[in-house]
């Protein structure tokens, strides 16, 4: 091994996470499409302290996953990108029971997954357990989908509102969020 | 986008006084949003929970989500699960990597894109059925 590859042990340089910003600004500036997008970005952030212990806290679950729309093409497992099963506003379901929700909305390596697994993306099921356990309070009655608008404006301005509003409606103590 | 979304959705509870915790596998895209806790599976995109058929790997996840979510002392927490997709890391090489792609298939893609986001603005227009 030469000094170029670095001491021994070392990981290959790729083995890094993947700089998504860098791979889409330089994958759409050469599919045509000029003005680079500006990615959200903020030096401050708010950060809300847990007011009791988990054992205590009602938890509610927020997805990007949408439901399974029949007549709305390919959702999968291994859809091909699909915009006709997007969702445009915050829905919200029964956190007690089973949903079936997909992911062929959005722009998920469909290179290297499938989308086969909906746990892989919607934990609810285990949120569950985690509850049956006692390891958390209690699943929040309902969990909610945020849907991804490309506007900040509409995500900022109309969708986090209604996600809080959803949220404090149910009196929750924190959110796991899992995006895609 | 998607992780995006969540970030943003994260800052907004968490300024209104709800704790959160992010689960995801894009790392610059939300730390260059900035959320308070953030669990980050170095995984292909639409893995955030877990490995696909691996209930453990999922239960283990969940787990340190909620680890995390109780324990990070500051704003921009982010830890990285140890669990690996592959110990061979060249798929990393493969997303939206323009270098692999071959004139024909990036028009290919061009074409796509344009269509479907003709599919997503008539999507827009109409009334919504999820509520």
């Amino acid at each position: 091994m030469s000094e170029r590859d670095g001491y021994p042990g070392f990981a290959p340089e790729h083995d890094a996470p993947i700089p998504y910003m860098q791979r889409i600004r330089d994958y759409y500036w050469a599919l045509g499409y000029g003005a680079p997008y500006r990615w959200a970005h903020y030096a401050e952030v708010p950060f809300q302290p847990l007011q009791k212990p988990l054992s205590r806290c009602r938890i509610a679950l927020i997805t990007t996953a949408a439901p399974y729309q029949p007549g709305k093409g390919d959702q999968g497992p291994g859809a091909p990108y699909n915009a006709a099963a997007k969702f445009y506003t915050v829905y919200s379901g029964d956190a007690a029971a089973d949903h079936d929700l997909r992911i062929s909305h959005v722009a998920i390596d469909r290179a290297h997954t499938t989308a086969e697994d909906c746990n892989t993306w919607f934990p609810l099921p285990q949120l569950r357990r985690c509850a049956a356990a006692g390891r958390i309070g209690e699943v929040a009655p309902r969990f909610h989908g945020a849907p991804t608008n490309r506007s900040h404006r509409t995500t900022i301005e109309r969708d986090c509102p209604e996600l809080l509003a959803r949220c404090r409606a149910d009196a929750v103590d924190a959110a796991v969020l899992a995006a895609n | 986008m998607c992780h995006q979304t969540v970030s943003l959705a994260a800052r907004h509870l968490e300024e209104n006084g709800i704790a959160t915790i992010v689960m995801g596998c894009a790392k610059d895209i939300v730390e260059h949003c900035g959320v308070a806790r953030f669990l980050f599976s170095d995984f292909p995109l639409g893995n955030a929970a877990g490995r696909p058929k691996d209930p453990q790997s999922q239960a283990f996840t969940l787990e340190l989500a909620l680890r995390v979510l109780e324990s990070a002392p500051a704003p921009r927490t982010t830890v990285q699960s140890p669990l690996r997709w592959s110990p061979d890391a060249s798929w990393k090489l493969d997303y939206s990597n323009i270098d692999r792609l071959s004139p024909e298939e990036i028009r290919r893609r061009r074409d796509e894109f344009d269509r479907q986001k003709e599919i997503a603005k008539m999507g827009r227009d109409e009334p919504q059925a999820a509520r």
